[in-house]
Order: structure tokens, then sequence, then C-alpha cells
């Protein structure tokens, strides 16, 4: 009848609206990222002007450089301070930086594995009649109160290289084992079994020989807790192995007293390596 | 809705938003890099400084300028510390953005110093990216040059370390070599 036809209209003008409303959002919408790109591309423009006159100037081709007002007493402060924030930020890299405090000094102990800096760690040291550690971010596991009875209170330095020879070892056995672990997960039987010092790792992994494969189990202490090689190693390939598989244990086992152990995995496997 | 139409404007966008970045840093390096001023400038800078009265505090809302040098010493007495302290003296420094991209910065550092008497010029690139909770630092294309090159152990440890990147190993070894090598030196004076 006439109002199921009269709702019917209303409903099509309500539909009619709608979509009238959603392509003028749409149009609003495009208008607003049309007018963003141009803002964006003058803004590229002129930096890059200003990139090339300035290049231009340091080669001395833009000829007689108008004499601008000298700098502000702003300006200067501003450039040594970027300049000493700068060499603050060197200082982290040394692998010693800090900070002096009120009542002594903050250090900053940062570790790498060859070019990759992993963990940092603060020491914060009062300073009065005698060198107290007032807070730290050292491991637990690490030998912390030992050496600081020994070195201390004679020779903060000392204290600090040798703190530092345990982290960064500390940190390279960890680093070898996750690379391992990370990259060479499908030679490795489950996880790699460590201690909190990194300094005991105990796995199993895969050697092919013949279209077969047989399990190696492999046994690793590092006693020099200042070294990132271990100073004995057990590699042992199972009874049903066959015999010359006892030769390729034995070059493993003096591979991973020389190498670190992802590149000693990377040495004899190197088609097998994920790349991540 | 159709919003790959959207899509070719928002990735122009973005991608504009890191040029700007980047262009912006260079320009920001190179202002850096090409303007010096002496020892003497930056003092009377200071003292201007002093000299304002926070009335005319400037309105954008930056530090007032005595907030400024206050930093400015504070951050210059922990450098000196740190020079005095690890025997590592930087006399020379700049940085040169060559990518920056998302979370991802690459900067090529030029550096000259010397730990006591030994004097070192490096060369490197550093990548660092940004995650959720630290940036990461990885050094790439070192390369180190030393007074003391003539020395065969010196040469073969910067060869090794510059075929593995290794910095931080290159400023611990070379703090212990140089202060050694400085306490031999002072020890044969004593006994000249």
């Amino acid at each position: 009848g006439i109002l199921a036809h009269l709702e019917m209209l209303e409903r099509r003008a309500q539909q009619v609206a709608m979509e009238e409303g959603e392509a003028q959002k749409q149009e609003e919408k495009l208008e607003r990222l049309k007018a963003r790109v141009q803002e964006l591309r003058l803004q590229r423009d002129e930096l890059r002007a200003k990139l090339d006159l300035q290049q231009k100037q340091q080669l001395g081709q833009e000829g007689a450089v108008l004499e601008v007002e000298p700098p502000s007493a702003r300006a200067v402060l501003d450039w040594k301070m970027k300049s000493v924030k700068a060499m603050l930020e060197l200082f982290y890299l040394t692998g010693i930086s800090g900070k002096l405090t009120k009542r002594g000094v903050c250090f900053c102990i940062s570790t790498a594995y060859e070019g990759t800096y992993l963990d940092s760690y603060y020491l914060d040291l009062l300073i009065k009649a005698q060198v107290e550690i007032h807070h730290h971010s050292i491991p637990v596991f690490i030998p912390l109160e030992k050496m600081a009875k020994k070195y201390l209170q004679t020779d903060i330095r000392r204290f600090l290289c040798v703190l530092s020879d345990h982290l960064n070892a500390y940190v390279g056995r960890r680093y070898q084992a996750d690379q391992l672990q990370q990259h060479f997960s499908d030679q490795i039987e489950g996880t790699i079994q460590r201690n909190s010092l990194c300094n005991l790792l105990v796995f199993n992994y895969n050697v092919s020989s013949k279209s077969q494969t047989f399990p190696f189990k492999v046994r690793l202490v590092y006693g020099d807790l200042c070294c990132s090689l271990p100073t004995e190693v057990i590699v042992a390939s199972t009874p049903d192995a066959p015999a010359s598989l006892t030769q390729t244990a034995a070059a493993h086992s003096d591979l991973f007293r020389r190498m670190a152990l992802h590149k000693a995995f990377r040495s004899f496997c190197p088609a097998e390596e994920s790349m991540d | 809705m159709d919003s790959s139409i959207y899509q070719a404007y928002e990735d122009e966008i973005q991608s504009l938003e890191e040029e700007i970045k980047l262009l912006a840093e260079k320009y920001e390096d190179g202002q850096q890099e090409s303007t010096f001023f002496s020892e003497e400038e930056i003092l009377e800078s200071m003292y201007a400084s002093f000299h304002i009265k926070s009335s005319q505090r400037e309105s954008k809302g930056f530090e007032c300028p005595s907030d400024l040098k206050a930093e400015l010493q504070s951050l210059e007495t922990d450098l000196s510390f740190l020079m005095k302290f690890t025997g590592i003296q930087f006399r020379s420094h700049t940085k040169k953005t060559m990518e920056k991209n998302g979370d991802r910065t690459v900067r090529k550092h030029r550096l000259s110093g010397n730990c006591h008497s030994m004097s070192f010029h490096l060369e490197f690139q550093l990548l660092e990216m940004q995650n959720k909770e630290n940036v990461s630092a990885v050094i790439t294309d070192l390369s180190i040059m030393m007074d003391s090159g003539e020395d065969s152990d010196v040469s073969k440890f910067v060869s090794r370390v510059e075929e593995h990147g290794s910095l931080l190993t290159f400023f611990r070894s070379l703090s212990s070599y140089a202060e050694w090598h400085e306490h031999r030196r002072c020890t044969f004076l004593h006994f000249k």
C-alpha cells in the first residue's frame, strides 16, 4: 500500500543521503591528503635547496657569502652543546662512559660482540673516605664483590677494566649461544642448555654422513670468565655412529676451542644457515 | 570504500616525511661541521647569557639561557672527567647522516684523538635501530690509522679489529696498552 511505498521511498532517500555523505567524506579526505602532499613536497624542495646552497658554500663555489649578522650567544652555545653531547655519546662506544654525580660518579659499562653493541650496565659509586657502590645493574652471577674487594679502593680504573672484561666475555658467550640457536635451529636438537653465566653449554646437534644423520653431544665449559672461548670441549658421537664420525667429532671439537660457536657452525655447514 | 586511492597519497606522504627528516639532519650535520667557535667566543656567549634577566625569557618555551649555560658546563665537566679518567682524548669529530628511514639511521663518523701518547684516526659507519626498549648499534666499515703503525703487533691488532668492526675492543685494548706503555716510559725516564 501507500504506507509501504512511502517507507520504501524514505529508506531510499536515507540511503542516498548516506551515500552522498560518504562520497563527500571521501572527497574531503582526498583533498586533505593532496594538500598534505603539496605541503610536504614544498618543504622537501626547500630543504633540498638549502642543503644544496650549504654544500656549494662549503666547497667555496657560491661567490662571496653575504656576511650575516654575527651568531647570537644562543647559537654559539647550541653549537657547543651539540658538539659536547656528540663526544659524550662517543664515549659510550669506547666501553666506559659516565657522568659525575653530587656524591661521586655513575659509570656506564657498555659491551659489544665485535661490531654489535649489546647490553650496557651502570655502576653508581659514592666517593667518600671509601669508595662505595651505591647502585648497580650488574647481574648477580658476575663476581662483583670479589673484584670490588680487590681493586675498588686502590685503583678504580683497574676495577672497571676487570669488570668490563667479565661483562664483555659474558655477553659474548651469550651472544654466540643466541646466534647459534637463531641461525642453526635446524641442526640443533631442542634448545641449548646454559647456565646464567653462560659458561656451561650443553646441546646436541645433527651431523650428516652418507645421507644419514647422527646426533653429536657437546659440552662446553668456559673456565676463564674473562674469555668467550671454551677451555674444555667434549664432542661425542653416539655408539652406533660410523667410525669416520669420530674424526669429525675431533675436528669439530678443535673448531669450538678456537672459534666462536656460530662461526664454527658456519664453517662446517655453510649451506644450512638460516639467514634472518 | 576504495582505500587504494588513498594508499598512493599515504605512501608518498610517508616517504616525503622520511626524506624531510633525512634532509633536515644532513643540513644540521653540515651546519655543525662547518661552524667553529673558539673558546673565547664560547666564554663570551656564556657571559652574555648570564646577563639575560629571566623577564626576557624566550617566549617559545626554550629553557632560560642560564639553564643552558649550567647544563653545558655540567656536560663539559663530565667530558673532561672521562677524558682524564680513561686517558682517551678526542680532538676532533665529525658525523654525516647517510641514511634515515623509519627506525634506521646510518651515520658516518670521523674521529681523531689520542690515548696517552698514542694517536689514532678512525672512520666508521654506525647503524642505529630504534626498537621498543632501546637503540641497537652496529659498527661497519671501520678503518683505523695509528701513528705507531710500524709496530707489527699494533698493525696486526688493528687489522683484526678492522675486520670485525670491534670498535669497543679497540678502545679497551688501546687504553690498557697505552697506559702500560706510558708507565714503562715514565719508569725509564725515572731511571735516566
